[in-house]
């Protein structure tokens, strides 16, 4: 067992059901005891008899204590590592509980009334796929204004300090581009990034597809006639075609409206 | 200058956004929207080769002919592939670990895994426990439609109105195992399964196909039609007259692209040692005398041949298993002289006091003082053992084949727990576990060397920690005696490897080796003549074993990499 990952997931897990506003009973390394909230007990523990009954006869409900654990050796509680259901379970909900942010950067030291320009920010998942499969994570930032695109826009940010509440003396720039139209931009520059990219791999998947459907062409043709496999050969055709043929798909992670200092972004 | 891949986006985040924006909320929490970034990061897949499932399945002890079987089976063979490992390789580790790099890549969410009714339940196990996948055995025709990872029997899944709808669904992913049954094309089975859409598809068998060169070429074009072209000029090529392979070396070349075949003798694997003792008992002057006036039936026109032979097994085992048959025998017929026959018997029966066997048995169990496992083959003699070890305070607990799977759990945890010893009348193939004991008693010996090997393999195998040690029982001077030194002594039956008899009993079509062994106790006139017939059994299942190796036509020697 790989103890430095354990000890991530032990961090991931802690700022998790902190950030969800559960109540952390009992934490120590490689332990976790937390009294959930409403919102997580739905998500998490799969009981929806309970909250229908509860929620029909309006009852007050009472939420469930998890117990987790990131060290085997720990007695009592679920043992959580990389590739169990329950970490994946709530990899999703983080997700699913946050898909868009709004936030403004706190500005040091400011004398008077301070501007903070508009960003869009967007974390993507590309991933190429063919029989074979890779991703990568694109975190981009458009300025609504400026027009200006950057990289790992994401992790710039972590370096600021940020509030959801726009801060005293700042006010906010408006957006010479719209939000959606931003989208549209971003969708362009993704475009150009992959197209940047080397696509061996599309061609040697493509190379490998005809040469199996040269095959199974060759093979029924040699039945031509029997209806039957007509419809046989069909389902084969779209089976090489879903199995090798080469496509880029993105996803959105989340994205947000970010309000910054004129120099935050270099 | 290379064309461009076919760019998507997922488009489905965007509206709700622009709402949001407009509504002026709700807004994610700062941490939380972090946190599902860096999930992002941790669960996206950097390369296109090489595996991350074992990243995701810390418990799991793989082995390294499992990890480059999986490798190979989705970088070199696109994931269609014929998993054709000897016995005992972990073929359902290898199947279940392509399985889990796909999901995890998603690759393939939508799966069929279609297996014999008897192992439905135990692929399910080992696919949620082993690698936390969802797998739901199917139960309801709903089943189909609502999961994602479905176990079913094929010969469910081939009727309506099942087949309809399976084959209406998206696969990505389909697993055959025991695939070799597939082997002629005309049947319903293979036919259905080559209506199915096989994006990936993973066909797994024990048997050694690479000898039958047409089961090869249904099951291959079954795989990938038309990868080894049309039946005639296939055969046209490699067959020459009626069973022999030409053209070898371009075949396994061939072969080799779509299938891989580990053998044990090539895989870095510490098998546990096998520790076999015959021990041969005498019998007492009583138990002697009743299976000596057995003997003497042979003159009378009521019991013969193969009835005599039962009546003479069961004697070696206990003089209960006899009686129960013997019972039934006189409630069946009701002809006084038949009556008059087995009179004699029936007092012998009342005579004989005490069971030899049973005795050693203890004698043994007392001095192993640990878990112990002992096979009969009749359920009396598993009464009978259960009330005499009861006496002398040994606790143990019965096991049958035909107990249902839970009471055939409880009774494993039972002999586990608070048990010394399990007394079980089949080996049960389907997957029991009792690799905590490391000693089994053949209390008496099945006349087909394959059960014999299924019992051993309840606990000599992949994971098993310790040595094993078998006790084999032979009563002496009785044919018991005669099945163990003609016969199993020779062929080394039991120090054998798993799954080689299987493979050569397979090959010389000597899967009702029992029968053969009946017919030869039966049709001889002398012992001489028992003798000479049980050493050529004897020799030619040893000279199939040996010559295994160089006779393995299309032997995987090089690789295609």
């Amino acid at each position: 067992m790989n103890s430095v990952k354990q000890e991530a997931i032990h961090e991931y897990l802690f700022h998790y059901f902190k950030a969800s506003g559960c109540d952390i009973l009992e934490a120590r390394p490689g332990f976790l005891k937390v009294k959930l909230t409403i919102e997580l007990d739905k998500l998490l523990m799969n009981r929806p008899f309970y909250w229908h009954y509860v929620e029909k006869i309006g009852q007050t409900p009472e939420t469930q204590t998890l117990i987790l654990k990131t060290n085997p050796n720990e007695e009592e509680g679920e043992f959580v590592h990389f590739g169990s259901p329950r970490l994946h379970q709530i990899f999703a909900s983080a997700r699913e509980l946050s898909p868009s942010i709004r936030l403004y950067e706190v500005q040091k030291g400011q004398t008077g009334q301070t501007a903070l320009y508009p960003w869009l920010g967007l974390n993507a998942k590309i991933s190429y796929c063919s029989d074979w499969k890779r991703d990568f994570i694109l975190s981009l930032g458009l300025n609504l204004v400026s027009g200006m695109v950057v990289k790992s826009f994401q992790e710039s940010l972590e370096n600021m300090a940020l509030t959801p509440k726009i801060p005293d003396y700042c006010y906010t720039l408006s957006p010479m581009i719209k939000p959606m139209s931003g989208l549209t931009r971003l969708e362009r520059v993704i475009e150009s990034i992959i197209s940047e990219d080397d696509h061996t791999w599309a061609e040697e998947a493509r190379k490998r597809w005809e040469s199996d459907l040269s095959l199974l062409t060759q093979f029924y043709e040699d039945y031509a006639g029997e209806e039957e496999l007509l419809e046989t050969f069909e389902k084969e055709k779209q089976a090489l075609q879903e199995q090798y043929e080469p496509n880029v798909k993105i996803n959105i992670i989340n994205g947000g409206l970010f309000y910054l200092g004129n120099h935050s972004i270099a | 200058m290379t064309q461009l891949p076919k760019i998507t986006f997922d488009r489905s985040w965007y509206e709700p956004f622009i709402k949001n924006i407009e509504q002026d909320g709700p807004w994610a929490d700062w941490e939380l929207y972090r946190l599902a970034y860096e999930s992002e990061k941790q669960l996206s897949v950097p390369h296109f080769r090489g595996l991350v499932a074992p990243d995701h399945l810390p418990e799991l002890q793989l082995l390294p002919h499992q990890r480059e079987t999986a490798e190979r089976v989705i970088e070199q063979m696109h994931g269609k592939a014929i998993l054709a490992d000897e016995v005992g390789l972990g073929k359902t580790i290898e199947a279940g670990l392509i399985m889990k790099e796909y999901m995890i890549r998603g690759l393939a969410k939508k799966i069929l895994i279609l297996v014999p009714a008897s192992l439905v339940l135990q692929w399910a196990k080992e696919l949620n426990e082993k690698f936390y996948i969802p797998a739901v055995p199917q139960r309801k025709s709903y089943v189909w439609e609502q999961c994602d990872v479905v176990i079913s029997s094929i010969d469910t899944a081939k009727r309506s109105p099942h087949a309809d709808i399976i084959l209406e669904q998206n696969y990505d992913l389909i697993i055959i195992d025991e695939a070799h049954k597939l082997k002629n094309h005309k049947t319903k089975n293979y036919q259905f399964a080559q209506k199915l859409k096989k994006k990936f598809c993973l066909l797994l068998t024990a048997t050694p196909i690479q000898n039958r060169l047409s089961e090869l070429y249904y099951l291959v074009t079954l795989l990938k039609p038309g990868y080894l072209g049309d039946a005639e000029s296939f055969f046209e090529d490699y067959r020459s007259g009626k069973n022999k392979v030409k053209n070898e070396e371009k075949l396994r070349e061939l072969v080799n692209r779509v299938m891989v075949r580990n053998r044990r003798s090539e895989t870095e694997m510490d098998w546990p040692k096998r520790h076999v003792q015959s021990i041969e008992i005498p019998l007492t002057p009583e138990e002697r005398q009743l299976y000596d006036s057995l003997s003497r039936l042979k003159d009378t026109d009521f019991i013969q041949g193969f009835s005599l032979l039962t009546l003479q097994r069961e004697t070696c085992s206990s003089r209960e298993a006899l009686y129960m048959t013997i019972k039934k025998m006189l409630e069946a017929n009701q002809n006084s002289v038949f009556h008059e026959t087995l009179a004699p018997i029936v007092e012998n029966i009342q005579a004989v006091t005490t069971n030899s066997k049973a005795e050693k048995a203890l004698e043994l169990i007392q001095s192993i003082n640990d878990k112990v496992i002992i096979f009969t083959e009749y359920r009396a003699t598993q009464l009978y053992l259960q009330w005499f070890l009861k006496q002398k305070g040994i606790t143990s607990v019965p096991f049958r084949g035909g107990f249902k799977r839970s009471k055939k759990d409880w009774m494993r945890t039972l002999f586990q727990n608070n048990a010394q010893v399990l007394i079980a009348t089949e080996a049960g193939g389907e997957g029991i576990n009792l690799q905590f004991c490391h000693h089994v008693i053949n209390y008496d010996l099945p006349w087909n060397p394959m059960r014999i090997e299924q019992r051993i393999g309840r606990i000599h195998r992949l994971g098993q920690e310790h040595d094993v040690h078998i006790y084999n029982f032979a009563t002496k001077d009785t044919i018991e005696e005669h099945i163990l030194h003609l016969l199993y002594d020779k062929i080394n039956l039991f120090e054998n490897v798993i799954g080689e008899l299987d493979e050569i009993l397979t090959r010389l079509d000597l899967k009702d080796i029992d029968k053969e062994i009946a017919d030869i106790f039966t049709h001889s006139e002398s012992e001489g003549e028992i003798r000479i017939k049980m050493d050529n059994l004897a020799s030619v299942i040893q000279a199939e074993g040996m010559g295994s190796e160089e006779g393995d036509e299309l032997r995987e020697t090089g690789s295609d990499t």
